[in-house]
């Protein structure tokens, strides 16, 4: 059976960069499936990549800066198909980076079909919070159908 | 000096900016470090539940979750009036050494490391940790990622999370080790201890072993002489988990040493204008602007602080490699900011060696690890992070709720002595108006050194250093501006 691990990113206690967190809590009512596992990550890059190994297939959920986009619009992405994430964390590699040092180091755990499901935050108020806004908010069940359609089309 | 005031809305962009300002003649005038900062923790603190400290404050940075969780649970002990038992302490100091290993590792392996190994003017695609493994071959690698590995597993088994630790209590820790954890981490540790000496050899052979890299070092560029600061234990040796602050002057003699409880009649915090980054000084010494030398109060902290600030290291190994890096570089202090490299790694055989020396010890498996609380009060708990001092302070009301909230973090205490490198290496680095990726880098090396974390977002799927830097000219007017958003 293919293992899938879909992953909300962000920081649950930063407003609205926690708002994948907030979708894979309710992912959790809507999908009950054998080999599907829902869980969120406060990390990024080689930490992330960690919580991805031994799965086929990782869908990650996150919070991302999309140029000519509305607020709250989401989107599914490849890996490395974006470059503005709001990240100021200088103490780290990218998860593009981490999965490249993975495959040349001849790791075969990591999953071959890496999804990112964005949902555009604009500019990350900087501001300690676990609340979102009501656009972001609003994204949610929209990232939700989003989510629920990658697995079902594609097993 | 001119004044040069920086729309404030170029603070929010959530990365690094540098702003160099050159004069007629193409040289640098100044430069300016600005880095976001979060805010309003203190509002959103207010009213949470103390004992919850410990795993909010682990999210407030994706870098140092364990710094933070520690900090906040020994704050917790002091302000529920209780002392962890003998066996908790040793707990949280094993875990507090895994942490050590994995992230020490990080920074030199892959984000100070490429400087050295791949080469400061080597191309900005090959500065990375695939371009040391081009260099350093496949299976050191595989060694660096084991390590690392390790590293998180021993914080993992001892904080019952990975990343995010949910072990500290006040008053000690939800959770012991067993027989078989024991025999587990003692074969990691083991492991992690010949990686730590290979690391500090090949340290060896690729950079002190190059004369031109080992000029780099030394060169004027990089050097600031402030005061240094670090936790000691009683006989001022490098402690990461506890002790007394202690901070030495310029020639390396004991300026003060104090426990962290007195910390706001030591230091105080200035405010400059164009930065939302607040830069701590000695209150003694005074706020003098950002100079170094005996007469500004500015400190540096991190493992290159550490190291100046005590009198040796508390187990054998590192004890040989700190005296070594000390006659290589001239005595103590080390002024080199790039020395904060070698530093980290004598900082990574350290933690590996007291971590051995835990695991192996006989209370290590006792049940004893908590004991009951006090009534609720004030409570102030420092660790050393990683990459410096980090207090965190806390009074709580009579139902045990936080009333407020103070945290200085560890690049803060940094906040004057990055920027001012930053600064000092654009200056050495830059003439006639001649910028250039490579040159840039070397700007960028005096700021890696420090390993900053800047307050920040925790999902870096996109990584690396976001930084901008735009150049100036004599008319103060914005000429060139270099992009980098993670890599």
């Amino acid at each position: 059976m293919k293992k899938t691990i879909i992953l909300g990113v962000g920081n649950p206690i930063l407003g609205d960069d926690g708002v994948g967190v907030h979708v894979a809590e309710e992912l959790k009512k809507h999908i009950r499936k054998p080999g599907v596992t829902i869980d969120s990550a406060f990390t990024g890059g080689m930490n992330l990549l960690d919580l991805m190994v031994d799965h086929d297939r990782a869908i990650l959920i996150d919070a991302v800066k999309l140029k000519n986009k509305k607020l709250g619009d989401v989107g599914l992405f490849g890996l490395g198909e974006l470059s503005a994430f709001h990240t100021c964390n200088p103490h780290d590699v990218s998860l593009p980076q981490a999965v490249d040092l993975a495959k040349k180091l001849g790791n075969n755990r990591i999953p071959h079909d890496i999804k990112i499901v964005g949902i555009n935050i604009g500019e990350l108020n900087c501001e300690f919070g676990e609340e979102l806004s009501s656009e972001i908010e609003k994204a949610i069940p929209k990232a939700v159908e989003l989510v629920k359609k990658e697995i079902e089309s594609n097993g | 000096m001119k004044t040069i005031t920086i729309d404030p809305i170029t603070r929010l962009e959530g990365h690094g900016k540098i702003s160099i300002f050159l004069n007629k003649d193409g040289n640098v005038d100044n430069a300016y470090l600005q880095i976001p900062e979060l805010r309003g923790f203190e509002r959103f603190a207010q009213g949470r539940r103390a004992e919850d400290m410990p795993q909010i404050t682990s999210r407030i940075c994706g870098v140092c979750p364990v710094a933070h969780h520690f900090a906040a649970t020994k704050a917790l002990d002091d302000a529920f009036n209780v002392k962890p038992t003998s066996t908790a302490k040793k707990l949280r100091e094993l875990m507090y050494c895994g942490y050590y290993i994995y992230d020490h590792i990080l920074h030199f392996y892959y984000l100070g490391g490429p400087d050295f190994i791949v080469g400061p003017d080597a191309p900005a695609a090959k500065r990375n940790v695939l371009g040391v493994i081009e260099k350093a071959g496949v299976e050191v690698g595989k060694e660096v990622i084991k390590h690392r590995a390790y590293g998180q597993k021993i914080t993992g088994i001892l904080g019952g999370k990975a990343t995010h630790p949910v072990c500290g209590l006040p008053g000690g820790v939800s959770k012991g080790l067993n027989k078989d954890e024991v025999k587990d981490i003692e074969k990691m540790v083991k492991s992690c201890i010949d990686f730590a000496k290979f690391s500090l050899k090949l340290f060896d052979d690729i950079v002190l072993k190059n004369k031109d890299y080992v000029s780099l070092i030394k060169s004027g560029a990089y050097q600031l002489k402030t005061y240094n600061m670090g936790l000691v234990d009683d006989k001022n040796k490098v402690n990461f988990y506890d002790g007394k602050i202690r901070v030495t002057n310029q020639e390396g003699k004991e300026h003060i040493k104090f426990d962290v409880k007195d910390y706001y009649n030591k230091i105080s915090e200035h405010v400059e204008e164009w930065s939302y980054m607040k830069f701590p000084y000695l209150k003694d010494i005074g706020w003098k602007g950002l100079i170094d030398g005996k007469n500004s109060g500015i400190y540096r902290v991190g493992p290159l602080g550490r190291l100046n600030s005590a009198e040796g290291m508390a187990t054998p190994l590192a004890d040989k490699e700190y005296k070594r890096m000390f006659e290589t570089l001239g005595g103590r202090p080390v002024n080199s900011t790039l020395a904060f490299h070698w530093a980290r790694l004598i900082e990574l055989l350290y933690a590996t060696e007291r971590a051995y020396e835990l695991i192996n010890d006989k209370e290590i498996t006792s049940d004893k690890i908590r004991n009951p609380v006090g009534e609720p009060g004030e409570g102030i708990g420092v660790v050393e992070a990683a990459r410096g001092t980090l207090i965190h302070h806390y009074k709580l009301d009579k139902k045990g709720l936080i009333a407020k909230a103070n945290l200085i973090v560890a690049t803060t205490n940094n906040a004057g002595a990055i920027t001012m490198s930053v600064r000092d290496a654009a200056k050495g680095v830059i003439s006639k108006g001649k910028v250039d990726d490579g040159i840039l880098n070397k700007v960028e090396m005096a700021f890696r050194a420090y390993d900053p974390c800047f307050a920040c977002a925790t999902h870096t799927l996109s990584g690396g250093m976001p930084l901008q830097v735009d150049i100036y000219d004599n008319r103060k007017n914005l000429c060139k501006t270099y992009k980098r958003v993670g890599e």
